[in-house]
């Protein structure tokens, strides 16, 4: 057959209509695909599937590997459609077939500016969506990885990078922005998912003379113009309200508050924003002038729950500063908080409007102070979720404390300046543990303890069978059951975690996939492998 | 200059070219030509110098290192000059004083006349979006869309089709000789992931496309119209795999001289970011 004919056999095949990804496909939520981060709008992680039960995830064994080029700490949460997994590294994305760990396609951003981890893609329509470190959204065709566009939508010079997974809903692809331990101006963008074009930008930190900006006392100039708020972690989004819920981060410097007396809106916040408009609606505060960089990015949990008698719609914020939140979504009130670990001294609890009661002298100082929790938080963005069926929500906790140091430095904003920092006593290296809670009360129904370094990022994933899947702090996956706590089953990877599982399934079949630091594990339950009989293979 | 193909102890003339960029380096960390490392001489770039360094390329290089650069007596610059170790200056330094030992003569030109050299021999090893200019991009534009039909398998922005791989920042990711090696020769040229599969399913179904991916147990089959076909070994009864380019190999003859030089300046415009960005 010539080239020519080649050709025309290819191009004459009959015209199929491929699959689009459609907004629609996303609401349903997580089964055998996973079209978002979190696997749905409300971030409740809970996958549909029942193949994998407490009774057999003991037989549970790995089906593919596949070894990211150059990875390291790898952050990706995969997203699956139809039988491909398309998967994340600093500036590139590849896809990956989801039943035999085989590449399909890979695209890299070799020209961007910025090297940053990275947390995911995002899918609508025929493509997918990813940031470049050097903050651009860049659209991908989904089955061949060709390049559509890429669309610039903030400036490195201006201390910003991109490390999320956007966020893809109707028309528009919602983004964030990194960079806030070192002096930046947060804000959430909504892009045209079509083109790129900018539709709309909130800023996190007041503009002087801006409602919020009364809360900074800008002591030496640049503070509030570098106040930090960064919004490196996707969001959620109530489709009737058309709200996105979004958490912002630190107030900088992040270590040093003299600089900027006062509550430091709208750092450390659950922002409620118009999805059409970006307008806020409402925020929430969870740490008013933040000194121990207790960013607020852990998930905004969107449920149902039946509060002093009537259900209402509420977001649930385990948050870094040791208790979980539960806010009226619709009006943002504070409804309560209680807390998600022993080790906590900051404040002694939360009043009647949502704000800490504090402990005096848990500021950082120069020598150093003890406070609790530690910097990590804690929890921090390893992903919870929830189980409509047990009513409980599992959310990976670390008991740690921190020494806490400060500096009085002028602070200088991109020059990698924090105020001060903060570590464990070596002699108190903290314990991450598994812990589900009841979220209408906030009791602790169980919780299973972990081995390691306390380094992990990690997260979970719950399914309709009543399994919830983790990574631990010592480099395994870890299946247990829901209800108990019980142990099911476990996987060592050999290295550190820093991903959230996921759950799909291709041809009927159900898998568990994560990202180890180097590279995607999916797994499966055990069949004998039948004897293959190779097909014939001319080459010609 | 790097050499390894002058004699057959390809290790030992390697090892020797090593030491002479090394001792090179030196020179121009201590010596005046430092300056030069931190700004990009003002005739990168510019099309007069450029064309007149190709003008000392053909009249004091080509004979050994081939017309286009692609080696002969002298190693293939093309993939030579890629090396980040070699720096602006040390190749001022390679072709005014030559490898010593190595078989390379010094060329002894004015510092302009040198200068218009590595402009070309930099034009030529860059991505074509910042390379030599050449050819009419409009008139290529219109030959790959509707003359020659490339766009029937290849895509830019999303326009196009997609059983060739895409093209959208192709001359941001290529040197203009490997766009023209690619359009010209493309059996020598294979891009991985594209070979033409012929598949004949268990169940009588006859699939065809090209092979994104393929081994013993699972083969990842993409069709004309970008539908993929995720397929399981034990699903095929026979699979045909083309050891020819499902492209063309004629478009030498197709578009002409002057028709190549169009596509290749189209070609070449296709970055998706601006140039003063793609630098590194």
């Amino acid at each position: 057959m010539t080239s020519n004919v080649r050709i025309a056999v290819l191009l004459a095949l009959p015209a199929v209509c491929p699959g689009q990804v459609l907004y629609e496909d996303i609401l349903k939520g997580p089964g055998a695909n996973w079209l978002t981060y979190a696997g749905d709008y409300q971030a409740r992680r809970n996958s549909s599937l029942k193949q994998i039960t407490p009774e057999n995830a003991g037989s549970l064994v790995s089906k593919w590997v596949y070894h990211m080029p150059k990875a390291s700490g790898l952050r990706t949460n995969p997203i699956v459609y139809d039988g491909v997994m398309y998967v994340t590294n600093t500036n590139e994305v590849r896809a990956l077939d989801a039943r035999s760990g085989r590449l399909i396609w890979e695209y890299k951003e070799t020209r961007s500016k910025k090297q940053a981890v990275n947390r995911g893609a995002a899918i609508l329509g025929d493509r997918v969506y990813f940031l470049a470190a050097d903050v651009h959204l860049v659209a991908l065709d989904r089955r061949t990885g060709a390049l559509l566009w890429e669309k610039k939508y903030g400036n490195v010079e201006d201390g910003i990078f991109a490390s999320s997974a956007p966020l893809a809903l109707k028309d528009r692809i919602i983004v964030g922005v990194s960079g806030g331990d070192t002096g930046m101006r947060g804000f959430v963008a909504a892009l045209s998912a079509s083109t790129g074009e900018e539709l709309w930008r909130t800023y996190t930190i007041p503009a002087k003379g801006e409602p919020g900006s009364e809360t900074w006392a800008d002591i030496r100039g640049n503070t509030r113009e570098y106040g930090g708020g960064a919004t490196w972690l996707s969001g959620t989004y109530d489709p009737e309200m058309n709200t996105l819920f979004w958490a912002t981060g630190n107030a900088w410097p992040d270590f040093y508050g003299g600089d900027r007396t006062g509550d430091n809106l709208f750092s450390c916040s659950l922002l409620a924003l118009d999805a059409e408009t970006g307008k806020r609606k409402w925020h929430f505060q969870f740490t008013p002038h933040d000194t121990h960089d207790w960013d607020a990015q852990a998930w905004p949990v969107l449920l149902e729950l039946p509060i002093r008698g009537a259900l209402r719609k509420v977001v649930v914020h385990a948050n870094r500063n040791g208790f979980m939140y539960v806010l009226d979504r619709t009006t943002g009130e504070y409804l309560n908080a209680t807390r998600i670990v022993e080790k906590l001294d900051w404040a002694s609890g939360i009043d009647a409007k949502g704000r800490p009661i504090l402990v005096p002298d848990k500021d950082p100082t120069p020598g150093g102070t003890r406070a609790c929790p530690g910097v990590r938080g804690a929890t921090n963005w390893m992903s919870p979720s929830y189980n409509s069926d047990t009513g409980l929500l599992y959310v990976v906790t670390l008991e740690q404390c921190d020494i806490y140091t400060s500096s009085a430095k002028e602070p200088e904003p991109k020059k990698n300046f924090a105020g001060g920092g903060a570590n464990p006593k070596p002699s108190e290296i903290g314990q991450f543990f598994l812990r589900a809670f009841d979220p209408k009360t906030g009791d602790k129904k169980w919780e299973y303890p972990m081995t390691g370094p306390a380094e992990s990022w990690a997260g979970t994933v719950s399914t309709a069978a009543g399994v919830v899947f983790f990574g631990d702090d010592d480099g395994q996956i870890v299946a247990v059951d829901g209800r108990t706590g019980k142990h099911l089953w476990h996987f060592q990877m050999g290295e550190s975690l820093a991903a959230s599982p996921i759950s799909y399934a291709v041809d009927g079949k159900q898998y568990v996939a994560i990202a180890s630091a180097t590279a995607i594990f999916s797994f499966g339950l055990f069949e004998p492998m039948q004897q293959l009989e190779a097909p014939k293979i001319t080459i010609k | 200059m790097v050499l390894e193909s002058l004699t057959d102890n390809g290790v030992s003339m390697r090892y020797l070219a090593i030491i002479s960029i090394l001792a090179l380096q030196g020179q121009a960390q201590h010596g005046k030509l430092d300056d030069k490392d931190k700004a990009k001489h003002p005739f990168i770039g510019d099309p007069v110098a450029i064309e007149a360094g190709h003008k000392q390329f053909a009249n004091g290089c080509a004979a050994c290192h081939g017309a286009e650069g692609k080696g002969g007596r002298g190693p293939n610059l093309l993939e030579r000059l890629r090396s980040d170790e070699l720096t602006d200056p040390i190749l001022y330094q390679v072709i005014q004083k030559g490898v010593p030992g190595g078989g390379m003569p010094g060329a002894n030109l004015s510092e302009n006349e040198a200068w218009q050299l590595i402009a070309f021999l930099r034009a030529e090893t860059s991505p074509a979006v910042e390379g030599r200019p050449g050819g009419d991009a409009k008139a290529g534009e219109e030959s790959f869309w509707q003359t020659a039909k490339c766009g029937g398998c290849h895509a830019i922005q999303g326009r196009g089709g997609r059983i060739g791989p895409d093209l959208t920042n192709i001359g941001a990711l290529r040197t203009r000789a490997q766009l023209r090696d690619a359009v010209l020769a493309p059996d020598l040229n294979p891009v991985q992931g594209y070979q033409s599969a012929t598949v004949v399913l268990k169940n009588g179904q006859t699939l065809r496309g090209v092979a994104r991916n393929r081994n013993n147990y699972s083969l990842q089959l993409q069709d004309g119209d970008g539908t993929l076909h995720l397929l399981q070994m034990d699903l095929v009864r026979e699979i045909t795999i083309s050891k020819h380019s499902i492209m063309p190999n004629d478009y030498g003859q197709r578009l002409g001289k002057q028709g190549l030089q169009d596509v290749l300046a189209y070609l070449s415009r296709q970055s998706i970011r601006p140039v003063e960005t793609a630098k590194k």
